[in-house]
C-alpha cells in the first residue's frame, strides 16, 4: 500500500468511524471518553453495553438481548481488529497476519485473562443463561451451598485421622480429594477447549491461504467471520469426537458428581442430627409413591376390565332383584281387595320369583 | 495477493449497517408482545398423571378413519410440531385429512423421579394408544414417533405389533453408535448411576447446554450475530423469539427413565444390537410387522442420518420406506421446504395403507 493510499484509508476510516458514533449518539448511547476524536483504536463494542441497557431487565427479551450483546461485541471487536489490521497492512497482508488480527480481535479488553486466545472457552462461558446451564455453572451454584465446607475440607487433606472425630475427618478427606480430582479433571477439559481454539485458528489460517488465489479473496468482515466459524467448528468437532475428549469429558462429569454426592452425604449427616427430613428419606417416599402409582395402574389394567364386568353383572342382578321385589310389593296390594278369589295365584308368583 | 481485500468504504458500511440494525432493534424488540407456540385448536381427551393426550381440530373434519398419534421426545416440549401458523406439521397433516393426536408428557418434578421407561412405554404410551383404539373402534392406530419418541414408538411397535397399523418415525436414532454421533460419544464414559443418583431428575438447563455445545459457535454465536440482520423485521424477530422460547422451555428428565435410556440406548446400543427390555417386555425390532416409513434429516447434528438409516435392516416389516429430507433436526418441522414436502409425504404414504 502506498503512503497516499494509506493516508486516504485513514481519512476515510476516521470519517466513517465518526458516522458510526454519530449514529449511536442519536440513540442516546454516549460514546466513552476519547470517542469524540473517532479514534480507530477506541473500543467500538463498548456501545453495545449501553445498547443492552436500553431494555432494562424486566422484559421477555432481556435474555435474548444479553446473548445478542455478548456475541455482537465479539463480532464488533473482531471487525475493529480486522479493520485496524487492514489499515496497517492493506490488502498485502498474508494469511498469518490476518489470523493474528483475528486472534487479537477476540481478546476484548476487560475479559477474563484466562480466556485470552480462547474464543471457544469464552463462548462456553457466555452460553449459560436463561434455559441453559453447563457443568461449570452447575458446580458454581452447588458450590454456594457446599462452600462453607470447602476451606475446612481442604485444610484436612493429608492430616492423619484419629480420635473421636476420625470417621468424620476421613469423610472430609475423601471429599477434599474429590474436590482436588474435580479441579484436575476440569483443567484437563479446559485444556482441550483451549487446544480446540488454537486448532481453530490454524485451520482458519489454512482456509485463508486458499483464498490467496486470484478471484477468491474475502471482501467483507462477515465473510471472514463466517470462515472462522467454519474453521473453529471443524476443529472442535474433531476434538470432541476424539477418544481423548470422550475420556476427559466423562472423567470431568464423573468427578463433579462424586463431589456433589459426598457433599450431599455431609449435608444428610447434619440434617439427620438436627432431626430434619433428609434427601434419602424423601427419595424413599417418592419411590414408594411411584410404586403405588404403578401398582394401581397395573391393577386397573390387568384386573380392571374383569372386575368392571363382574361389578356390572352384579349391578344388573341387583337391579333385577329390586324390580322383582317392587313387583312383589305391589301385586299383593293390588290383589288385596280380591283376596278371597285371587289369593293363591297372586301370592305364589312373586314368592317363587324372589326365591330364585 | 492477500486473502482478504476489504475496501474501507465497504467495511465501514458494514459497521454502520450493524449499528443501524441494532438501533432499529431497540425499537422492534420493545414493541413485541410475548410470543407463544402451539397454534392449532386442540382439546385434552385423556389425562394420566402429568401426561395429556390432545386431539387437534382442523378446519375440516378428518377424512382418515384411523387416528394418527404423534409421540414426541421427552427432552423438549412437543410444540415444535405446531410452532406457528405457517410452520406446523400438525396443521398440514390436518389439512391433508388426518385425525391428529399428540402426547404431551408434561413437566416431571421430584415426585416423578422414579418414572421408568416401562412407565412411559408400557404405561402412558400404551394407555394412550388403547384409549384411541377404543374411542375410534379400531384394532390398531397409526403412530408417528419423533426423535426419542421415535425410539419409544419402535419399542412400542415391537412389543405390541397388533396395536400399530402403520409406523412413521422421524429423525429417530436406531444405531446409537455411529461414529459421528457426538452425544453418544460423550456419554459413553459417563457413570450414569452416579450421575442420576446425584442429580435426581436431570435439569433441562443442563440438557440444553449440552445440545448447544454440539455446535457451540454456530448455535451460540453465529446465530446471534446473524440475528442482528433481522432486528428491524418484526415478523422475523417474532419467529426467532418463538423458536428461542421453544429451545429453552424444556422439561427436566425423570431420573430413572434417563438412566435406562443412556445405559441401554446410548451406551449399550441395545435397540439395534438386541437385549433391550422395557419392564418385563423384550424389544426385538424384527417383531415390527406394520409398514414403516422412516424420515430422517440429512444435516441432522443430533441424530446423524446413519443412526436412522440403520432401521432399514433392523425392522421386521417387509414394507419399509425411507425419506432423506434436505435439512436439519429442527428444519424438518419448521422450514418452508418441510411444510411443502413432509406432511404430504406422510399422508400419501398412510393413505396407500389405510
Amino acid at each position: 500500500m502506498s503512503s497516499n493510499s494509506a493516508q486516504d484509508w485513514m481519512n476515510q476510516w476516521q470519517a466513517l468511524a465518526q458516522r458510526y458514533w454519530d449514529g449511536w449518539k442519536s440513540q442516546g448511547v454516549v460514546p466513552p471518553a476519547g470517542f469524540g476524536r473517532a479514534d480507530a483504536n477506541a473500543p467500538w463494542q463498548a456501545a453495545l453495553d449501553q445498547w443492552a441497557q436500553l431494555f432494562g431487565k424486566s422484559q421477555q427479551q432481556s435474555d435474548l438481548v444479553d446473548r445478542v450483546t455478548a456475541n455482537a461485541k465479539s463480532y464488533v471487536a473482531l471487525m475493529q481488529s480486522m479493520l485496524n489490521s487492514s489499515l496497517g497492512q492493506g490488502g498485502d497482508a498474508g494469511a498469518a497476519a490476518w489470523t493474528e488480527a483475528l486472534r487479537n480481535g477476540f481478546n476484548i479488553p476487560g475479559m477474563d485473562p484466562a480466556l485470552w486466545n480462547n474464543p471457544l472457552g469464552a463462548n462456553f462461558r457466555d452460553m449459560a443463561g436463561q434455559g441453559a446451564k453447563g457443568f461449570e455453572q452447575l458446580m458454581a451454584e452447588f458450590g454456594r451451598a457446599g462452600g462453607p465446607f470447602k476451606q475446612e475440607i481442604l485444610s484436612t487433606l493429608g492430616m492423619p485421622a484419629f480420635g473421636l472425630a476420625r470417621e468424620h475427618q476421613e469423610r472430609w478427606q475423601a471429599l477434599g480429594a474429590a474436590l482436588v480430582d474435580y479441579q484436575e479433571q476440569t483443567n484437563r477439559y479446559n485444556a482441550l477447549i483451549l487446544k480446540s481454539s488454537q486448532q481453530g485458528f490454524e485451520r482458519f489460517q489454512s482456509k485463508l491461504a486458499e483464498r490467496e488465489e486470484p478471484g477468491r479473496q474475502l471482501e467483507s468482515v462477515r465473510a471472514v467471520y463466517d470462515l472462522w466459524i467454519d474453521a473453529a467448528e471443524e476443529a472442535y468437532a474433531e476434538i470432541a469426537l476424539s477418544d481423548e475428549f470422550r475420556k476427559v469429558y466423562g472423567a470431568m462429569v464423573n468427578a463433579q458428581m462424586r463431589v456433589r454426592s459426598l457433599i450431599q452425604g455431609e449435608i444428610e449427616q447434619q440434617t439427620r442430627q438436627l432431626g430434619m427430613p433428609t434427601r434419602s428419606e424423601l427419595q424413599g417416599v417418592q419411590k414408594s409413591v411411584q410404586e403405588l402409582r404403578r401398582t394401581f395402574r397395573n391393577n386397573q389394567d390387568n384386573g380392571g376390565s374383569e372386575l368392571a364386568g363382574e361389578i356390572a353383572a352384579l349391578r344388573a342382578e341387583v337391579a333385577a332383584l329390586k324390580r322383582q321385589l317392587a313387583a312383589a310389593d305391589t301385586q299383593p296390594a293390588k290383589a288385596a281387595p280380591e283376596k278371597p278369589a285371587a289369593d293363591k295365584s297372586a301370592a305364589a308368583a312373586p314368592a317363587k320369583k324372589t326365591k330364585r | 495477493m492477500g486473502p482478504i481485500r476489504i475496501e474501507p468504504q465497504k467495511a465501514l458500511d458494514e459497521a454502520l449497517k450493524l449499528q443501524q440494525k441494532l438501533s432499529a432493534g431497540a425499537q422492534t424488540l420493545r414493541s413485541l408482545d410475548p410470543v407463544t407456540f402451539g397454534v392449532t385448536a386442540k382439546e385434552a381427551v385423556y389425562k394420566d398423571d402429568k401426561v395429556t393426550l390432545y386431539r387437534f381440530r382442523g378446519e375440516r373434519a378428518p377424512t382418515q378413519k384411523t387416528p394418527l398419534l404423534i409421540c414426541y421426545a421427552l427432552v423438549n416440549t412437543p410444540y415444535m410440531v405446531d410452532l406457528q401458523d405457517d410452520r406446523s406439521l400438525v396443521k398440514n397433516l390436518l389439512a391433508q385429512g388426518q385425525d391428529v393426536y399428540l402426547i404431551d408428557w408434561g413437566y416431571p418434578d421430584g415426585s416423578d423421579k422414579y418414572l421408568t421407561l416401562d412407565d412411559y412405554i408400557n404405561g402412558y404410551l400404551r394407555r394412550c394408544v388403547d384409549f384411541l383404539r377404543k374411542s375410534h373402534g379400531v384394532e390398531a392406530i397409526n403412530l408417528l414417533g419423533i426423535c426419542q419418541g421415535g425410539a419409544f414408538s419402535l419399542c412400542f411397535s415391537a412389543i405390541y405389533p397388533e396395536k400399530v397399523k402403520n409406523l412413521v418415525t422421524m429423525v429417530t436414532p436406531v444405531d446409537f453408535h455411529t461414529p459421528d454421533n457426538m452425544l453418544s460419544h460423550w456419554v459413553r464414559e459417563l457413570d450414569v448411576d452416579l450421575f442420576v443418583d446425584t442429580l435426581g431428575n436431570i435439569p433441562a438447563d443442563l440438557m440444553n447446554y449440552c445440545y448447544l455445545t454440539l455446535k457451540p459457535l454456530r448455535l451460540n454465536q453465529q446465530k446471534y450475530v446473524g440475528l442482528v440482520d433481522i432486528l428491524d423485521n418484526k415478523t422475523e424477530l417474532e419467529n426467532f423469539l418463538r423458536m428461542e422460547k421453544w429451545i429453552f422451555d424444556s422439561p427436566d428428565q425423570a431420573g430413572e427413565a434417563f438412566r435406562q435410556f443412556i445405559k441401554d440406548f446410548y451406551q449399550g446400543n441395545k435397540l439395534l444390537k438386541g437385549g433391550l427390555q422395557i419392564g418385563e417386555k423384550k424389544v426385538d425390532l424384527k417383531n415390527i410387522s406394520s409398514p414403516v416409513l422412516n424420515i430422517f434429516a440429512e444435516q441432522d447434528h443430533l441424530v446423524p442420518p446413519a443412526a436412522s438409516r440403520a432401521l432399514k435392516d433392523a425392522v421386521g416389516s417387509p414394507d419399509y420406506s425411507q425419506i432423506a429430507f434436505k435439512g436439519g433436526h429442527i428444519g424438518i418441522y419448521v422450514s418452508s421446504r418441510a411444510q411443502r414436502e413432509v406432511p404430504p409425504a406422510i399422508h400419501d404414504w398412510l393413505a396407500k395403507r389405510s
